[in-house]
């Protein structure tokens, strides 16, 4: 009988044979030959289940089939990923070539100073305030308290559009605006530009960015402003600056300072950046004149406040080295794109 | 303010050196640029190496003609010779003698020579060559009673370090140098001496017809008169304290008006007598259509605002400002009548404006000076009168309006520690303030020192005062907070997005001025008094600047050339103050459909819907032609190539109208579950049927369903006939309920096809 045939057909080595056959496979093209003969449709495998006739031969060669297709199945991986492996070892580039080309935008330094200014801020718990430039004289000199003989007023210091209506001087009438809308506590920031009659060289531009400072609240005192400043010059210029005032006078504040920080190109040491003085000119700052508060219907025995300008330019112009302040206006690709 | 430093010595026995003293002032009291030196450098003893000499022998060289050979007594036992090119002295002159070894001011060093043949054994030195003054026309001619061989030390400030100073408009009293003397002492804990100044004999009655018509401008004016005087050159102390302060060194009675107000900080004016109508000074306002020449020999008019000095006649000074030419001191002036007055600031501040004429004088009168200051001025100045010029004193006025009273102050100097930080204990804050010159009395009521009085009137003044000396002892603290929160705003957080958009698709971000030389908009706000011709317009859009950006990278070569800017523009509105909306605005190389790109990207950016593009006609800046609408947000086009060469886009959005646009929070919508169906549709269409309109009028027929048509492909020529066009979308369909069938696709794609042969008249290529 052929099925006796069959079952006389020797499991065990035909497994055997077809193993080791799989095993020594070499490519690709031979497992394929191996795949014809031992899992094909004329292969004695397949021959002997087309013909099969008891369940127990019948699932012995079943599982046969199926675990001769895992190892091909397995042996065929391991070829592919050999071959691919040769192939690949055949591949070059030439790492030192450029890349495919992107154009990349730049936000301009200015820019990128001003949301450090204001992420240094934000992260002390300020708003932000975004003033207009265009102000009235009663926000722009009234309400900081600047007297009537103070040289700014004169249109000789500065852009007047009439007797009442003017570029503002500072970023500082926002902060007006800003106290005459909300009661204390305020702590706020507002970068933007303001314009002086100042005629064009490496380091005075009629239009310049300031960024105003000012907190109110209780108790608010110039140790306060002294450790705020230290912060935001420690995240501009490194933690390695130091923070020094020196006494000044602005009408809007009392006490007034203006704060130096220490140089960051010579560590305080003296060089020509810092005049061999070891200290950087910062800006302008102090305690809110209590006539700046009583303008704006604050009790001065109730809450004090610090005020503080500073000039994003300068910022500019010293940490990134840059010789003149007409660079930053001009917009030449070859200075934006540097930053 | 430049203030030689053994003058201040004079008042204040101050021992740090002028280094110490510069760091120190600058903390707590004003800026000081720098310390530099005048005259003579004193180190290694080089002050030993000038001395006084006195001429024994002058003659001709022998083989020179032009030179003087000459013996000269320097206190050795022999004279020296010394060769001389100056001719102003003879046998028997006392002259400056700087001997081989001296280093001269500029760095040289004298060294014995020989000229045509002689040896010269040091140099007669000019007033020049000892920075004494300008004058270099003849050696310098000392007085006939100095010893030969002394030190030119002994006699005046040989060399010595001045302080610059930069004084704040609220410390005129420091405008001094007895001024600062006074802040040095106290802050220094020193004594300081009597202010100087001291009246000498009135040697006569003669009457002073001094009229002060105007008391709230000039509250008080000292007139004193002298006889007999003498023009002649101050003394070597006297030009070299002027020059050390910064003045030239004039005359001796021109000399001692700027000493004086140099010392104390009065400025002081001399008249000459003779040449004042009738004698007389009259302080009043100027009369209509008045006008002098002043003593920079410019005929100025006056303004019925300004105060002037007038004699019976006609203004003979503008207050404060400056003299007039005519009744100028001059060699030949006998009689003078010195000015010694006070005159309120805002008066002067406004004329000076006015006449554009800033004066040493007008600088200190315009920060306040101390009206209590006018007699002691007065005094100095006639003491050295009489002594320097030989005057007498022989008449006196003072007139008096009102002068301020000195203001009190109720202080707590606990108020004090809290304004500043720092806990100072309260005696420590009364002797401060007690050593800076206010009274303090046992309830800490504070009276205000008259130099003082403009600067200090309230409690937060007399805290600045205690903070001033402090300053480096200030702790860093943070403010305590109980309340506030700190984000950005809606807009600001756009504003960013926008920015970083922008630049993430290769734009680079320009800055450029807000006022310009032109605007497409005639009511652009025009200032009237602008700084220059190119800043003259405050600008409504920011593409000018872009424009002129865009020139200056072309010019320079640069490529890949793409710019935007976000700032505010300036349009008149119905106030009285500008709207001041914020622009996005963008220049970037590859014309129209480049610029176009940009604003569909951010808008997807932004997650906002695309904006309706529609034809704008003209605008400013365009190609007629390619200019187009962006909804309400703005327009994008293509630059008129007559403003820049070649093909740049441009747009101009709001940034309001795209916060309007932009949702608060996105709402997930389901395009992942079911499959979309993807169709390329064709249609020949009249070539002038946009294909806005086309996608439009689609959507409006399929609906939600509908989730893109793009059009990918234009084509016109022979097979599609003249005047049309074919028009290729891409369109996707697709279901966020279920998984669209064929008959459904089949079905959104008839209603397209039905909706845009019914508007356009389109048809479907197969």
């Amino acid at each position: 009988m052929r099925g006796t045939r069959v079952v006389q057909m020797d499991v065990e080595q035909l497994e055997q044979e077809a193993r080791s056959a799989l095993e020594q496979a070499k490519s690709l093209e031979q497992l394929e030959e191996l795949r014809v003969r031992y899992l094909g449709r004329s292969s004695e495998l397949k021959l002997a289940l087309r013909e099969v006739r008891d369940r127990e031969t019948g699932m012995r060669l079943n599982a046969l089939r199926q675990s001769l297709e895992v190892a091909l199945g397995e042996k065929r991986s391991a070829l592919e990923h050999g071959e691919l492996q040769r192939k690949l070892l055949t591949e070059n580039v030439d790492v030192t070539l450029p890349g495919e080309h992107f154009v990349e935008g730049h936000l301009h330094l200015i820019t990128q100073i001003r949301r450090e200014v204001e992420d240094i801020f934000l992260g002390l718990g300020y708003m932000i305030v975004d003033g207009r430039e265009v102000e009235t004289t009663h926000y722009n000199f009234d309400g900081l308290n600047m007297p009537l003989w103070h040289p700014t007023r004169l249109p000789s210091h500065s852009l007047f559009l009439n007797d009442d209506v003017l570029l503002r001087t500072e970023t500082s009438p926002s902060q007006i605006r800003v106290m005459e809308a909300q009661a204390p506590p305020v702590y706020m920031i507002s970068p933007g530009r303001v314009y002086r009659r100042d005629t064009t060289d490496a380091t005075h531009s009629p239009v310049f960015h300031q960024v105003e400072g000012l907190a109110v609240d209780r108790g608010i005192s110039l140790a306060d402003l002294k450790g705020t400043l230290l912060h935001l010059m420690r995240a501009l210029f490194g933690e390695k600056r130091e923070l020094r005032f020196r006494t000044h006078f602005f009408p809007f504040t009392e006490p007034s300072i203006e704060p130096d920080v220490s140089c960051h190109m010579c560590d305080g040491a003296g060089c020509p950046v810092c005049k061999q003085s070891g200290w950087i000119e910062m800006g302008g700052a102090g305690i809110v004149d209590p006539n700046v508060l009583e303008f704006v219907g604050y009790d001065p025995e109730e809450v004090s406040g610090f005020a503080f300008g500073l000039g994003l330019e300068r910022i500019a112009l010293l940490r990134h080295r840059v010789p003149d302040i007409r660079l930053l206006w001009e917009n030449d690709l070859r200075f934006s794109r540097q930053f | 303010m430049k203030v030689p430093y053994t003058w201040l010595r004079e008042y204040v026995p101050i021992e740090a050196s002028a280094e110490e003293v510069a760091a120190r002032l600058a903390v707590t009291t004003a800026e000081v640029e720098r310390v530099s030196w005048r005259g003579v450098s004193d180190s290694n003893g080089n002050f030993g190496n000038f001395r006084v000499g006195r001429v024994l022998e002058a003659g001709k060289h022998p083989n020179a003609d032009r030179l003087q050979l000459c013996q000269v007594d320097v206190g050795d036992p022999e004279p020296r010779q010394i060769i001389c090119g100056a001719w102003n002295f003879g046998v028997g002159a006392t002259v400056a003698v700087g001997l081989p070894g001296a280093v001269v001011p500029g760095g040289m060093t004298l060294e014995r020579v020989k000229l045509r043949g002689s040896a010269s054994e040091g140099m007669i030195m000019s007033e020049r060559e000892l920075e004494l003054s300008q004058d270099h026309s003849g050696i310098m001619l000392l007085p006939d009673d100095w010893t030969p061989g002394a030190l030119l030390a002994d006699y005046f400030a040989l060399g010595e370090p001045i302080l610059e100073l930069e004084v704040t408009g609220n410390r005129p009293d420091l405008l001094a140098v007895y001024g600062l003397a006074r802040e040095i002492a106290a802050l220094y804990r020193l004594e300081l001496a009597p202010p100087p100044g001291t009246d000498p004999e009135l040697v006569g009655d003669e009457p002073v017809q001094i009229s002060v018509d105007d008391t709230g401008g000039c509250p008080r004016y000292v007139g004193r008169l002298f006889r007999e005087v003498k023009i002649s050159h101050s003394p070597p102390w006297l030009k070299a304290r002027l020059t050390g302060a910064g003045m030239r060194p004039i005359s001796n009675v021109v000399d001692i008006t700027n000493y004086v107000m140099l010392a104390l900080g009065n400025p002081l004016h001399a008249f000459d007598l003779e040449r004042l109508a009738e004698g007389k000074i009259v302080v009043r306002r100027a009369r209509p259509g008045e006008e002098m020449r002043t003593l920079d020999g410019v005929d100025r008019s006056l303004d019925p605002r300004d105060l002037v000095i007038a004699d019976a006649n006609k203004p003979v000074a503008i207050a404060g400002i400056m003299g007039g030419e005519e009744s100028e001191v001059g060699d030949d002036t006998g009689s003078i009548l010195l000015e010694s007055a006070n005159f309120e600031p805002v008066g002067i501040l406004e004329s000076s404006e006015r006449l554009k004429l800033r004066t040493e004088g007008s600088n200190r009168w315009e920060k306040g000076v101390d009206p209590h200051l006018a007699e002691q001025a007065a005094k100095l100045a006639t003491e050295l009168m009489v002594k320097l010029s030989g005057a007498r004193w022989v008449g006196h006025a003072d007139i008096q309006g009102d002068l301020p009273e000195r203001p009190v102050i109720r202080f707590r100097p606990e108020r004090a520690d809290e304004l500043n930080g720092i806990s100072i204990p309260p005696e420590e804050q009364r002797g401060l303030l007690e050593r800076f010159g206010f009274g303090v009395a046992k309830d800490w009521t504070v009276t205000v020192p008259t130099f003082r009085a403009r600067d200090i009137t309230r409690e937060v003044d007399l805290v600045e005062e205690i903070a001033r000396v402090h300053l480096d002892q200030i702790p860093f603290t943070l403010p305590a907070r109980r309340a506030m929160w700190g984000r950005l705003t809606r807009e600001q957080r756009l504003r960013r997005r926008i920015e970083d958009t922008l630049s993430g698709i290769g734009y680079v971000e320009a800055c450029t001025y807000s006022l310009v030389d032109s605007d497409p908009d005639p009511r652009a706000i025009r200032l009237p008094d602008p700084l220059s011709a190119e800043h003259v317009l405050l600008r409504t859009t920011l593409v000018g600047g872009l424009i002129r950006s865009l020139r200056r990278n072309l010019d320079a070569g640069n490529e890949e050339i793409a710019l935007f800017e976000i700032a505010h523009v300036y349009l008149p509105g119905d106030g009285d103050l500008p709207d001041e909306p914020v622009r996005i605005a963008g220049l970037t190389e590859g014309g129209f459909a480049r610029a176009k790109g940009a604003v569909e990207a951010l808008h997807r950016a932004l997650a906002a819907p695309e904006p309706s593009f529609e034809p704008a006609g003209e605008l400013p800046f365009l190609h007629p032609r390619k200019a187009a609408r962006a909804g309400a947000v703005g327009w994008v086009g293509e630059l008129n190539p007559e403003l820049a060469p070649g093909e740049w886009g441009v747009f101009e959005l709001d940034l309001d109208a795209l916060a309007e646009v932009v949702r608060d929070v996105v709402v997930y919508e389901d395009v992942i579950s079911y499959p979309i169906v993807k169709q390329d549709l064709s249609f020949v269409v009249a070539d002038e049927v946009a294909a806005g309109s086309m996608i439009e009028a689609a959507r409006e027929a399929a609906g939600a369903e509908m989730r893109r048509m793009d059009a990918s492909d234009v084509y016109r020529g022979p097979q599609v006939g003249a005047g049309k066009k074919s028009i290729t979308f891409a369109v996707a369909f697709q279901s966020s309920e279920q998984t669209l069938s064929d008959e459904d696709a089949a079905a959104l794609r008839e209603k397209i096809v039905g909706a845009l042969g019914d508007r356009f008249g389109a048809t479907l290529r197969t």
